[in-house]
C-alpha cells in the first residue's frame, strides 16, 4: 500500500549530488567524536583511549567540571523539602563502607570535636558544650547516591551557628570533618551555611543511636548520603581542597541535591 | 574501531568499579560459626522497632539483586516465648504463597524493608507452614528489637 505521507512530488535527486561531500562526512566516527559524551571523551583524552589512565582523568575531568556547575547552580536561601513526623523512619536506615558488625561505639562522655584550621577560637569541644548551643529540627530526606532513600527527623546545632560560635572565616571554601571511623569528608562553605545542615545530636527526638553515628554527625539537606559524615571527632576549615573517602575512590565531591 | 571499543568497555569499567566501591565490605552476613541466633543477632546493633510499623513490610534476601521472599503478615510470640516473624513466604506476585515463621534474631532491618539473613532459601522452603495454635500475637504497639544490616548491593 502507498504509504499516506509519501509526497505527491518527489525529491529532486539532483540534491543528492549537490550535498556529497556532506553526505561523505557522515562517518560513524565522525558522529562519535561530535557526540557529547565518549565523543568529548575522546577529544579530553587526545585520543589516546588506550590508557586507562588518560581515561580516569578524562572522566574526573568531566565530574570536576560538573562539581563547578552544581556549586554555581546552588541556592543558598532554597530550602530542600521537609516532611511532617509522623513520616520519620524509626529506626533509620543504616549504611556505612562497612557492615554494621564493624562498628565501633564511641563514648560520649570522653568524646571531644576538635576545631582546626581557618577559625578564631580553637578550643575542642565536648557533647555537652554543643547541647548547650541552640538547637534547630528538620524532617527531612536521606537520599542515597545508590538510590534508596528515607526520610528522618534530626536535631541538632546548625553548622552556621557553630561556624559562627568558632569565629570560623566565612569566606573560606572548604569545611572538612574527621571521624572515628576513618571516613574523612568535605563540603562547600556555601553548603556548610544552609540553613538545613546541622550537627545533628538527635534523631526523632531522641539522642542518636550508636550506629547512626553517636555523639555527633554531620545531617544535610542539600547533599547526598554519603556526604554525611557519622561519629565527627574533627572539623577544619581551610581553602585547601580536603576531599573525602568515597571522593578519592571517584565519586564526585559536590553532590548535591 | 577497536580503539572505540576499548574506550566503551574502560568506561564501564569505571562506572562498576565506583559502584562495587560502595559496597566495600556485603551487608547482611549469615551469623559468624559457632554463634546462636540471638549471639549474632546482638553484634548486630539491634534498635527498638514498633510491631505495627513491621507489618506487611518486604521481607527481601541478602544479596544484590534483593530478591523478594515475602512480606510480614505478623508478629507472634510462640510457646518458649520467642519472637517470631510470620512472612507470607514464596509464590509469585503474591499468589500461591504460604505463611512460615522465623525467628526475628534470624533478621534484620534495612531501612524500610526486612532481610532474613540467618537461612537461605532453600532451607526457608522446608519451613513448617506457619500455625497459630500455641502463639500468641505481640500488639502492634510493643517495641521489639531487630538487628540492623547495611544495603547488600
Amino acid at each position: 500500500m502507498r504509504s499516506l505521507f509519501r509526497p505527491d512530488l518527489p525529491p529532486d535527486a539532483a540534491v543528492l549530488d549537490d550535498h556529497k561531500p556532506l553526505i561523505r562526512s557522515l562517518d560513524r566516527r565522525g558522529l562519535i567524536r561530535g557526540g557529547l559524551s565518549l565523543g568529548a571523551l575522546v577529544m579530553l583524552t587526545g585520543c589516546e583511549v588506550r590508557r586507562p589512565e588518560a581515561v580516569e582523568a578524562a572522566l574526573l575531568a568531566i565530574s570536576r567540571f560538573n562539581d563547578g556547575v552544581q556549586a554555581l547552580l546552588f541556592d543558598p536561601n532554597k530550602l530542600a523539602p521537609t516532611y511532617p513526623a509522623s513520616m520519620i523512619l524509626r529506626p533509620p536506615k543504616f549504611n556505612a563502607y562497612y557492615d554494621v558488625m564493624d562498628v565501633k561505639p564511641v563514648d560520649g562522655a570522653t568524646w571531644h570535636l576538635e576545631v582546626s584550621g581557618l577559625v578564631a577560637d580553637k578550643r575542642a569541644w565536648t557533647l555537652s558544650d554543643l547541647q548547650a548551643l541552640p538547637q534547630t529540627s528538620m524532617v527531612i530526606k536521606h537520599i542515597c547516591v545508590e538510590g534508596w532513600s528515607y526520610i528522618g527527623g534530626w536535631t541538632g546545632v546548625p553548622l552556621r551557628l557553630f561556624l559562627e560560635r568558632v569565629g570560623a572565616d566565612l569566606r573560606a571554601k572548604y569545611v572538612a570533618f574527621k571521624t572515628a571511623d576513618n571516613y574523612p569528608s568535605s563540603i562547600d562553605m556555601a553548603s556548610a551555611l544552609h540553613p538545613q545542615t546541622l550537627l545533628a545530636l538527635e534523631y526523632g527526638g531522641d539522642t542518636i543511636a550508636e550506629p547512626f553515628g553517636y555523639p555527633m554527625r554531620l545531617r544535610t539537606a542539600v547533599k547526598l548520603g554519603y556526604k554525611n559524615p557519622k561519629w565527627v571527632t574533627a572539623i577544619e576549615v581551610t581553602n585547601k581542597y580536603p576531599g573525602g573517602y568515597w571522593e578519592s575512590l571517584g565519586f564526585p565531591w559536590f553532590a548535591g541535591i | 574501531m577497536a580503539s572505540l571499543r576499548l574506550l566503551i568497555v574502560c568506561s564501564m569499567l569505571a562506572i562498576a568499579g565506583a559502584a562495587h566501591a560502595q559496597s566495600a565490605t556485603p551487608g547482611g552476613m549469615p551469623p559468624p560459626p559457632g554463634m546462636s541466633l540471638a549471639e549474632s543477632a546482638a553484634v548486630r546493633f539491634p534498635q527498638p522497632v514498633r510491631v505495627g510499623d513491621l507489618l506487611g513490610r518486604e521481607v527481601l534476601r541478602p544479596v544484590e539483586s534483593q530478591d523478594v521472599l515475602g512480606r510480614v503478615r505478623r508478629v507472634v510470640r510462640d510457646s518458649n516465648g520467642q519472637i517470631m516473624v510470620v512472612i507470607d513466604f514464596g509464590g509469585i506476585f503474591g499468589f500461591d504463597s504460604r505463611p512460615i515463621a522465623v525467628p526475628v534474631d534470624a533478621m534484620v532491618l534495612l531501612g524500610h524493608d526486612m532481610e532474613i539473613v540467618a537461612f537461605t532459601p532453600k532451607q526457608l522452603q522446608q519451613f513448617p507452614t506457619f500455625s497459630p495454635s500455641g502463639t500468641t500475637d505481640v500488639p502492634n504497639d510493643t517495641f521489639i528489637k531487630v538487628g540492623l544490616a547495611k544495603p547488600s548491593h
